[in-house]
């Protein structure tokens, strides 16, 4: 058990690693820019002249804390809307990709099931998800120590340990349209379209009588403003994200399990 | 029990009937050539074997366990090797990788062995490979965990021809040790020299199956003579002669070729009297054995229709001279 995903989480580690250096690279900029950002420029002002609609969709809700700052710069950029397409992306590529090439015929040759085999490959997505979340952490806790904006340590955790549900459910998007789509690029596009199309159903539709759509969206249910500036932690949320990737998993295996590959 | 049984099977793609009510068995322990040109179908039935393809219609049996029944299926393929037409490796994995993925999920048996035998470059990556690189590794990854049953998708395709009569020695060893091997080929002398039975399919129906002898002596020889003079058309009505060529050409004489599949004694008295420069008498190539017996552009009879008639009558074919 677990050998196809030992073997795909190992050839994932260096790309995680470089994943993760990459954001904190980008968490340290946040953090770094923060204070003259603050100083120079007028927050309230700057936020009253951007229109409604988009403070929405950017998930902005303050940028008179660093807090508030992070939440909008880094984690609805960097996490929601960058790494959840990236993640499924990169997932959609996994099964489709071995049928493109040829590859999934040696691999059903040996005695594994297809439901193992989809099961085990989306597993091996927990390389990347868990190590882009290894990292940033820490820079953001220690670089807000450092310029002196403290953010607990219990917020920072939990805003990325929050966002390893979301980003399992934003694979398991991606690993949907892998099985269904036996062409690795077509499969690819459909995630990243699926994915986006999901954010701006919840971003642009929240507060509206068609509010309703997006509860199908995972991003409704991960919120870093929530967590760092009320220090609330959507534990129903990540469960209904658990129960997401779980129905997408499951429906992943159903299909592939029928189809002829 | 069969190792391998086909009862029916019919892979219906719509516009391509793929395979249609192909049934054979393959025994226990012995060496079954699948034989048929570039898209006939052969690729269709290993793939439904495996499970990789529902059957639209008819059974497949793997050692006994239905292919269709995932639980059945699985228990079979832990015996089972299986090397496709161009095996597929992740790129960026070294050869050592693959093995090792290869040995978790199936237990490894013998590599150290074949590694002897069949030597890619474990260390580098797979995109560095030749395509013969990637069929030794290949060929090692099939037989490594000591299957009971290989099934090999146009397995020389790739190897050099060192390397292929080392594949063939390797493999009639390991029919010894009870082996069963199933081998799709396009090729007749590849078949013929390991086979022990052949089926053949041609537009996805199976034409027959028999021992790899009858198939040779029905198949005829190619014969290509050099008369000093042209010879008269009815001193080679001869039985077995079929569709006979003439051509005067630029040098002396007049040179003839001809499928033969009549006696060669019968022929060579005929010819005695000529004065010839040359005269060569060689295996038909594949192409022509689908030609003259498989061919179904002759008429409105099923395929195969002519393998009904033994050998002698098959050179009966009188409008052929």
């Amino acid at each position: 058990m677990f050998e196809l995903t030992a073997y795909d989480g190992r050839r994932r580690i260096r790309g995680s690693v470089y994943l993760s250096i990459g954001l904190s690279l980008l968490a340290a900029m946040v953090v770094w820019v923060y204070p003259s950002f603050e100083a120079e420029i007028d927050l309230e002002g700057l936020l009253a002249a951007y229109p409604e609609p988009i403070l929405q969709v950017m998930g902005v809700q303050t940028m008179t804390s660093l807090a508030g700052f992070l939440s909008f710069e880094l984690y609805t950029f960097g996490w929601i809307i960058m790494l959840g397409l990236y993640l499924a992306y990169s997932t959609a590529g996994t099964i489709a990709d071995d049928v493109d090439r040829g590859r999934m015929d040696v691999l059903l040759a040996m005695p594994i099931s297809r439901r193992r085999l989809v099961a085990e490959r989306f597993g091996a997505m927990a390389v990347p998800i868990v190590g882009a979340n290894l990292l940033p952490p820490l820079v953001v806790y220690v670089g807000a120590e450092l310029i002196d904006h403290p953010i607990p340590a219990a917020d920072v955790l939990a805003v990325h340990l929050l966002s390893i549900p979301y980003l399992f459910a934003c694979a398991g998007i991606g690993l949907l349209a892998s099985v269904i789509v036996d062409r690795a690029a077509i499969a690819q596009r459909v995630a990243l379209g699926v994915t986006f199309a999901l954010f701006l159903s919840e971003s642009l539709l929240s507060g509206t009588d068609a509010e309703v759509v997006g509860a199908i969206a995972p991003m409704r249910y991960y919120d870093p403003n929530a967590v760092l500036l009320e220090g609330n932690y959507d534990l129903l949320g990540a469960g209904i994200l658990v129960a997401m990737t779980a129905v997408l998993l499951a429906a992943s295996q159903l299909w592939f399990g029928r189809r002829d590959v | 029990m069969a190792a391998i049984e086909l009862e029916g099977l019919t892979k219906d793609y719509g516009e391509v009937l793929a395979n249609d009510d192909v049934t054979f068995a393959v025994e226990e322990g012995e060496i079954f050539g699948y034989l048929g040109p570039n898209g006939a179908g052969k690729t269709t039935t290993i793939r439904t074997l495996l499970g990789l393809l529902s059957p639209t219609a008819g059974t497949a049996r793997l050692l006994g366990n239905d292919v269709t029944d995932e639980a059945q299926l699985l228990a079979a393929k832990r015996r089972l090797g299986y090397l496709p037409d161009d095996p597929g490796f992740d790129e960026t994995a070294t050869g050592r990788a693959v093995l090792d993925l290869h040995a978790s999920l199936k237990g490894d048996e013998r590599s150290a062995e074949l590694l002897e035998l069949f030597d890619p470059p474990l260390d580098r990556e797979i995109r560095e490979y030749s395509r013969g690189n990637v069929q030794k590794l290949g060929l090692v990854t099939t037989f490594m965990h000591d299957p009971d049953l290989v099934i090999l998708d146009e397995p020389t395709s790739g190897l050099d021809p060192l390397l292929q009569q080392r594949f063939n020695e390797f493999v009639r060893a390991e029919r010894e040790r009870g082996l069963t091997v199933f081998f799709s080929s396009h090729i007749l002398s590849e078949v013929r020299k390991l086979c022990d039975r052949v089926g053949i399919i041609r537009d996805g129906r199976l034409v027959t199956v028999e021992p790899v002898e009858s198939l040779l002596d029905r198949s005829g020889k190619f014969v290509r003579l050099h008369a000093a003079e042209a010879i008269p058309v009815d001193a080679l009505e001869i039985d077995g002669v079929h569709g006979i060529e003439s051509d005067t050409g630029p040098s002396d004489g007049t040179e003839y070729a001809f499928t033969f599949t009549g006696d060669v004694n019968a022929l060579l008295a005929a010819l005695r009297e000529y004065r010839l420069h040359d005269l060569s008498i060689e295996e038909a190539p594949l192409d022509e054995v689908f030609m003259r017996f498989y061919d179904d552009s002759d008429g409105d009879e099923p395929n195969g229709a002519d393998l009904a008639v033994g050998p002698g009558a098959a050179g009966g074919g009188v409008d052929d001279v």
